[in-house]
């Protein structure tokens, strides 16, 4: 973040939403412009409050007497609106912190985002808004809404107000928050909150999110960010939201497909990209990350108008076979479940439904179904406790009802505490129910893919909101002291990494299942130590400078004999002459070698906006290239590390697959837990690598076997 | 007036002239017109005003402003001060 902000107070925030007086600064007479339509918008769209226009030229703005400067109103301002040009918002802001005004919005553009000299007139108004103890939203934004009859407030420049509801849009962008707008007037969407924040120079979505937590108009937030300033802070809020109100958080974040990884040096860094990350934050916090507005929207209207389902079995209803199995795939594809049938509800199909139906899910009630068909069977399979909710197709045909079949469609929605959503394919002949359906709160789908994908994500969103808790695991034999010596002298001598000894030692002050690791300083010692500690054996270079062994020839495996540890030493001192290293090699490190288990990897990374990001996946030299690995930020509870594990790809493997043997998964969540503890506790290991983690049979533990650690401030390699 | 007949002016006659081109204008009172002024937040100057005023204070003092420093100036004080380095850097 740039700078700490101080939280907003519920009472900042509500003259942003509910004031009772607003001066717009700065507003003028020319039609279609920014400052006059602000102006008037207020004005049309029946804003409960007085309005005050402020104009150094006119003498009265639609017919209202119009003030030179905001001091000389003789009321209190709740609200200040900003529309003059950036040059002079500074001599505005000030006059607000004169007249006493605590709350403003600054419309205006020109700032951070117009470069150099915009943002040192940004930093100049929050300094006299922070002066004065002014909040403020913007610059560089639309402005905002609120539905709320009780205010009736439209204070943006955005074209039409849009109907009242209880979904919030909390925007960056302005533009999207007016392209929302026209799809949501379209689709009968409504708002509670409407608010596009721009450059976020002092309140911010965190602030809007937490006022929007105790909004008894607002049941979900819809979030469009194009950069998250602080993760962690955004984490926390949407968690509280939902844990404490049920409120769901839904995110649409651009910038989806940017690299954050490229300087990275070890294989956490290289495959955390920015994006991941974000991903994996976002899914921990329970928010729902949305690719598209529509998504974005869909889900909203299916979570505040329709019940979430308690589970992910689907009904399939259709009056046509093609869409009916199109629908099955995508519902599979998504991760739902076709429903079985009860005894019960196949019987009673049969009943009613002609011979050549079908009775099992997908249900083909047939092209020539009427409005009494598909409500008779709509019943039916809402009724069903197999059921978790049900997805009506619809083909027009000509003997189709739709209108009424629409009608139908309302009226079993309205009597199950399940979700009913729909698609009714086609175009021109359909917009008329598809209208009706709309209108009525019941969720229509253009596409079976999107009626699928968001029946996904209000499972999703109901699934965490009845998880079992679980606690972050606390390891009491750890040694913070012990671990943070080496990094304190490491830091100091300047250097960037530890060497492997070294971050071995931190390790095991932190009870991960290390090897004992042996200096030998010449062949005898080295092949004495082989000895003691029983073939076979690992030689590798031990050096303060060579972070990576294996590149020069300084790491040699496997090594059975007397003769073979003889022949390696000579090897590894060779390959380092050759590599011009021998100055830098301060001797060869024996350990005990371990094959018996299945590689995976855990690794840590600092990210900047989410902090300590914990990295888990299958091991070896191919974990790059075939990336398949789970993220989570710390501090991780029990369950959440436990999913993390089984969320990657070659999971099965570790069960034990094709007769292999099941693996210690267990030791495998414990280690994760132990380094999500060391993150936090020691805040000066930028990135660390666990490659590998050899897991042995379930039982058996594991054994780290490699370890890499870079340090904060110095990172480079 | 050839160049080599040009005199100085003095900031007095250069500010009278600025007020009341500005006056003219913005169509306001030049008792309103301050030496602090500032153009957009006092006098209620828009965009297309500071494109009348440069092209006005050109025509009177029959010079050529640095287009760059004229739309940045933002007070009367400001305009008076540059119309007068403009036309002291001419002689």
């Amino acid at each position: 973040m740039d700078c700490e902000q101080v939280p907003k107070t519920k009472d900042q925030l509500n003259n942003l939403f509910y004031p009772h007086s607003i001066a717009v600064v700065g507003t003028n007479r020319v039609r279609d412009s920014v400052p006059f339509d602000l102006f008037n918008n207020i004005l049309k769209d029946g804003y409960r409050g007085t309005l005050y226009p402020v104009s150094p030229r006119e003498p009265s703005i639609c017919d209202i007497d119009a003030y030179k400067y905001v001091i000389d109103i003789e009321d209190d301002i709740d609200l200040a609106v900003i529309v003059f040009p950036s040059t002079v918002c500074h001599l505005a802001m000030e006059q607000c912190g004169q007249k006493g005004i605590k709350t403003a919005i600054i419309i205006s553009a020109g700032f951070r985002e117009a470069g150099p000299a915009g943002a040192k007139r940004e930093r100049q108004v929050k300094d006299i808004a922070d002066r004065y103890g002014i909040s403020f939203i913007g610059p560089n934004c639309l402005g905002l809404i609120n539905t709320d009859p009780a205010c009736s407030l439209n204070a943006s420049f955005a074209r039409k107000m849009p109907e009242e509801g209880s979904i919030a849009l909390l925007s960056q962008s302005g533009a999207l928050c007016t392209a929302v707008l026209d799809y949501a007037r379209a689709h009968h969407i409504g708002f509670s909150k409407f608010v596009s924040f721009g450059n976020r120079a002092d309140i911010d979505e965190i602030d809007l999110l937490l006022y929007l937590k105790d909004d008894p108009r607002t049941e979900v937030i819809l979030l469009y960010l194009e950069e998250i300033r602080d993760g962690r802070a955004l984490m926390d809020a949407a968690r509280t939201l939902l844990e404490e109100k049920e409120k769901p958080v839904l995110i649409l974040k651009s910038g989806a497909t940017e690299q954050g990884a490229s300087a990275a040096s070890l294989h956490t860094g290289a495959l955390a990209g920015s994006d991941e990350v974000c991903d994996a934050a976002l899914r921990q916090a329970g928010i729902i990350r949305c690719r598209t507005v529509e998504d974005l929207l869909n889900s909203a209207v299916c979570i505040v108008n329709q019940p979430l389902p308690r589970g992910r079995c689907v009904s399939i209803m259709t009056n046509a076979g093609g869409p009916g199995v199109l629908a099955t795939d995508f519902a599979v594809d998504e991760g739902l479940k076709i429903a079985s049938f009860s005894e019960h509800t196949t019987l009673s199909l049969k009943k009613y439904l002609p011979y050549s139906s079908s009775i099992t899910n997908p249900i083909d009630i047939l092209g020539d179904a009427k409005a009494e068909r598909y409500t008779a069977a709509l019943k039916l399979s809402q009724e069903d406790e197999n059921v978790d909710g049900t997805l009506v197709i619809l083909t027009p045909q000509s003997m189709t009802d739709i209108g009424a079949i629409a009608r139908g469609v309302k009226s079993i929605s309205k009597k199950f505490d399940k979700p009913l959503y729909a698609t009714f394919m086609g175009g021109e002949d359909v917009q008329a129910g598809v209208d009706y359906l709309e209108s009525s709160g019941i969720p229509h789908f253009q596409r079976l893919q999107d009626m699928c994908k968001t029946f996904a994500v209000t499972c999703r969103i109901h699934e965490r909101l009845t998880r079992t808790s679980s606690t972050v695991p606390v390891f009491s034999d750890t040694n913070q002291e012990k671990a943070q010596a080496p990094i304190d002298v490491s830091i100091q001598a300047g250097k960037s990494f530890l060497t492997e000894k070294t971050a071995t030692e931190l390790l095991y002050a932190y009870g991960f299942p290390v090897l004992p690791l042996y200096i030998a300083k010449t062949e005898t010692e080295a092949v004495e130590i082989a000895e003691r500690i029983c073939y076979p054996v690992v030689m590798k270079i031990h050096s303060e400078s060579i972070q990576h062994k294996s590149d020069s020839g300084g790491v040699i495996l496997n090594i059975g004999s007397e003769e073979e540890a003889k022949a390696a030493y000579r090897t590894i001192v060779a390959n380092m002459d050759r590599a011009g290293k021998t100055s830098h090699v301060d001797g060869l490190l024996v350990s005990k070698y371990i094959e018996d288990g299945e590689e995976v990897i855990l690794g840590l990374k600092r990210d900047p906006s989410f902090g300590p990001v914990l990295m888990f996946g299958l091991g070896g030299i191919f974990v790059e290239l075939l990336r398949d690995v789970s993220f989570r930020i710390a501090p991780v509870d029990t369950a959440s590390i436990e999913k993390m594990i089984r969320e990657i790809r070659s999971y099965p493997v570790l069960e034990g697959f094709r007769g292999r043997p099941e693996r210690d998964i267990q030791s495998i969540v414990e280690c994760l837990g132990r380094l999500s503890q060391l993150a936090l506790e020691c805040p000066m290991i930028n990135e660390l690598d666990i490659n590998p983690l050899i897991v042995h049979e379930k039982g058996k533990g594991s054994t780290v076997v490699d370890v890499k650690i870079l340090l904060r401030g110095t990172e480079q390699c | 007036m050839s160049e080599t007949e040009e005199a100085p002016v003095d900031r007095s006659t250069i500010e009278k002239s600025v007020k009341k081109v500005i006056s003219e204008i913005l169509r306001i009172d030049e008792v309103e017109i301050t030496p602090n002024a500032n153009f957009i937040f006092d006098l209620g100057a828009d965009s297309m005003h500071s494109i009348q005023l440069v092209a006005a204070f050109e025509e009177e003092f029959d010079i050529e402003m640095n287009e760059e420093e004229a739309f940045s100036v933002q007070t009367v004080a400001a305009a008076v001060d540059l119309i007068q380095n403009t036309l002291e850097n001419r002689s």
